[in-house]
């Protein structure tokens, strides 16, 4: 190596471990600007004979930068099977790569740059915001599809056979009442429309059983299965409302089933595992937990308002009033917020204080003023 | 330096960690903003980058550790294993029995060759003055090293074989003629009480034997240059450090036990107003959830102490008592319940940070561990002549990363 080739910058001492024995040789490295990168060229000094060696950019690994600040008191440089590369001078060493040309890769840039970390650090919660708003939901959107009908029916069965084993009684509504009821919800479900259908090729098996136990309620199960309370017959009738009132529920239950909720619902818990798990699984399984419950929660709640819409649409269809399904839910909800229920002689407040967060349905009197305001005002989509 | 050492025989060099908690945050939170963004494929390189951190930081006589694994083979291995994660994933998910024991059975088996070849790639990976870490243990040693864990199944074989003799013995009055006995619930008599109480005893000693041999053949066969790894605890050390363990699980679990049961007294009147027949299923499984998290964070809490005891013994056993043939040995005077009372520390805060801590408690706990070992060196370092050894799959280490295996300590 002579001196003619002009280095383009001040060589820097080092050691050289060559990889065959601990014993270090002294060397100067120079490095110059490559088509991809920096390349290094070391000379080995203390040597009779001045050896030296040229190595390309992909043939050394170069060393990260861990801080802007704080230099490290040694640089190594691995340099593949020919050993590695001891350097003193950390700064002189960030320096010379800089003059050679280097450009750090975004992990190194975030490692160093605050505004760099900050951006991603956007880039990233916009990203989980925008994979739980829409990514999840979709993704199981899509994945019930395949989801069979008779997995469904089976579920449902259990749950059913469970459901009434822990907390239900059977109905003591008459049968000719129970059968009316039947008869409108046959009715009823004539009139849904296939454009109403999310899923057009999906065919539940709609039943309707009736329950007594669980206070004024009624659920729908994966599949078709529908239960309405007593109590919740009995509420209508206390309030005065017509059999409108009634069937605006049950409109709102096949919305459910319609909407696959249910399946829905295991797919996006699901999806939501993996995907938290892969993204926060570092943080800790605890926060990772905490966040699919409560994201869980926040799905029920829009596939109460997706049935709400179909609730709204379904009656459209049928042509008949929502607005008294809305007393139904109104007058309820006073019932139960107002007079304490006096078996139980509880406190009067007893609504979650953690409020929306913790509540599977979204907060009544909005849910009721959408649904007296109709297909018209609503903000259902169209 | 070399002068010094070659004069006065032995020279002793402390190891020192050079990095800091804010620094490692810096890498962690930058892993994790990238694994988020890339949907987790960011994960090999990440690993690479924590792995670099800590080898740059740690000083052996004035050289810092040098990781050099090659990220084409951790990418490869880390897809690889994804996929066979995945496969796993859908064949449980989807109800495939068959094809979910073919994997565990494979995975049992499949175990020691696992460690073997992630312990391979880890010490090739490993560099310190340019010369290469290596692991020259054969297939053949690590699976005879796996003995005690066929003598475990063995075990509850033969005592599955005894409680059956046992229960034919009480029972047999009972028996209906139709050969089937009556109660679900077998009843337990005091030989067979007995009998299971040998089984776990015996078990423990054989997953006392497995971490011995295990980290045995680890030192033994590991190597830098020609020289070979030395071994000095015998295995009624590993047993003396698991009983001393195992009474400090107790007390912990005793204290936590107390604060927990402290806890429920003072809040009873308040779960006592939470229970209401409105709204029923959902706080019910809402109550069930909490209580499920609660049990599981207290068993966290009390083995907390009990494990970090074990860590620091077992690390001040292994890293005073291993060496490298005749030529250089470590010592290492980790005080172990300062070792608790940092992971106590360690264990709260990063509780509190809803895990936001971590990088910092990692930090802090590799810095003692670190700080604690000596080395010292008979001759000059110089001496040391290096050979390079073929990289191996990397696969291994992908499976066995997963699994928690991790070399430092």
């Amino acid at each position: 190596m002579s001196e003619a080739t002009k280095p383009a910058a001040a060589p820097l001492r080092a050691k050289w471990f060559n990889g065959r024995h601990s014993r270090a040789r002294e060397v100067l490295i120079v490095l110059e600007p490559g088509p991809r990168g920096p390349a290094l060229h070391l000379h080995v000094v203390d040597l009779a004979h001045a050896a030296s060696r040229r190595f390309a950019h992909d043939e050394v690994e170069w060393p990260p930068q861990w801080s802007a600040g704080r230099a490290p008191e040694r640089v190594t440089v691995a340099l593949r099977d020919h050993g590695s590369l001891e350097i003193d001078q950390p700064q002189a060493w960030q320096q010379a790569l800089a003059a050679a040309g280097d450009r750090p890769g975004l992990a190194q840039r975030m490692q160093t740059h605050l505004p760099v970390l900050l951006g991603v650090l956007l880039v990233a919660v916009a990203g989980l915001l925008a994979f739980y708003r829409w990514g999840t939901p979709w993704a199981a959107a899509q994945l019930s599809r395949h989801v069979p009908l008779d997995w469904e029916l089976s579920l449902s069965q259990q749950a059913m056979a469970q459901v009434d084993q822990a907390w239900l009684k059977p109905s003591q509504l008459p049968v000719e009442r129970q059968q009316a009821l039947r008869t409108q919800f046959t009715e009823l479900l004539s009139r849904l429309e296939p454009s109403l259908k999310r899923y057009p090729a999906y065919a539940p098996r709609y039943e309707l059983h009736f329950r007594r136990g669980m206070g004024p309620n009624a659920f729908a199960l994966p599949g078709g299965t529908l239960v309405m309370t007593d109590e919740l017959v009995e509420a209508a009738a206390k309030q005065g409302l017509g059999d409108d009132a009634l069937l605006g529920v049950l409109a709102h239950e096949i919305g459910h089933v319609e909407h696959r909720h249910g399946t829905r619902l295991v797919v996006e818990q699901g999806v939501l595992n993996v995907g938290l798990g892969l993204a926060l699984g570092d943080v800790s399984s605890l926060v990772s937990m905490t966040s699919t419950v409560l994201t869980g929660l926040a799905y029920r709640r829009q596939h109460e308002s997706e049935s709400d819409c179909f609730a709204l649409a379904l009656m459209a269809s049928a042509q008949r009033p929502t607005a008294p399904m809305a007393d139904l839910l109104l007058g309820m909800s006073q019932t139960r917020e107002g007079r304490p229920p006096t078996a139980q002689g509880e406190p009067a407040q007893q609504r979650s204080p953690l409020g929306d967060w913790l509540s599977t349905h979204p907060a009544t009197p909005q849910r009721a003023e959408m649904l007296k305001a109709g297909m018209g005002a609503s903000s259902c989509p169209r | 330096m070399d002068s010094t050492t070659q004069r006065h025989g032995i020279a002793a060099y402390r190891l020192r960690f050079s990095g800091s908690g804010g620094e490692y945050f810096r890498v962690w939170i930058v892993n994790l903003l990238l694994s988020i963004v890339t949907l987790g494929l960011y994960t090999p390189w990440a690993r690479r980058r924590t792995a670099r951190y800590f080898y740059d930081h740690t000083m052996i006589a004035g050289s810092p550790l040098e990781f050099t694994a090659p990220l084409r083979k951790m990418v490869t291995s880390f897809i690889l294993f994804a996929l066979l994660y995945v496969a796993y994933k859908i064949a449980a998910e989807t109800g495939q029995d068959t094809v979910v024991s073919i994997f565990i059975i494979a995975a049992a088996l499949l175990a020691p060759y696992i460690w073997g070849s992630a312990m391979r790639f880890r010490l090739a990976s490993t560099r310190w003055r340019g010369l290469q870490l290596h692991f020259a243990a054969r297939w053949r040693d690590v699976y005879v090293a796996s003995w005690p864990i066929f003598l475990m199944a063995a075990v509850w074989v033969g005592i599955t074989y005894g409680l059956d003799v046992l229960s034919a013995d009480s029972v047999q009055p009972a028996r209906a003629p139709g050969g089937r006995p009556g109660p679900a619930w077998p009843r337990v008599n005091a030989p067979m009480w007995g009998l299971i109480a040998i089984g776990l005893v015996l078990s423990v000693l054989c997953v006392i034997r497995v971490e011995f041999n295990y980290k045995s053949l680890l030192v033994l066969r590991a190597g830098i240059g020609k020289q070979h790894g030395r071994w000095k605890p015998v295995y009624s050390d590993f047993v003396r450090i698991w009983g001393a363990t195992i009474v400090v699980f107790l007390a912990g679990a005793a204290v936590i036990f107390a604060l927990f049961a402290g806890a429920a007294y003072a809040a009873w009147p308040l779960l006592r107003t939470i229970k209401g027949p409105s709204f029923l299923p959902l706080a019910t499984i809402l109550l069930i959830l909490f209580l499920a998290l609660v049990f599981f964070l207290a068993l966290f809490l009390a083995s907390a102490p009990a494990r970090a005891y074990r860590e620091a013994r077992m690390f001040r056993l292994i890293w005073s008592n291993v060496g490298l043939s005749q030529i250089a040995r470590f010592k290492c005077d980790l005080s172990h319940w300062a070792f608790v009372r940092l992971r106590i520390k360690n264990t709260l805060l990063t509780l509190l940070t809803l895990g936001f801590y971590r990088p910092f408690a990692r930090v802090s706990e590799y810095r003692m561990k670190a700080d604690a070992v000596t080395l010292h060196v008979k001759g000059g370092l110089d001496q040391l002549v290096g050979e390079l050894v073929r990289q191996q799959d990397a696969l291994g280490d992908a499976l066995a990363d997963m699994a928690g295996l991790d070399i430092v300590g």
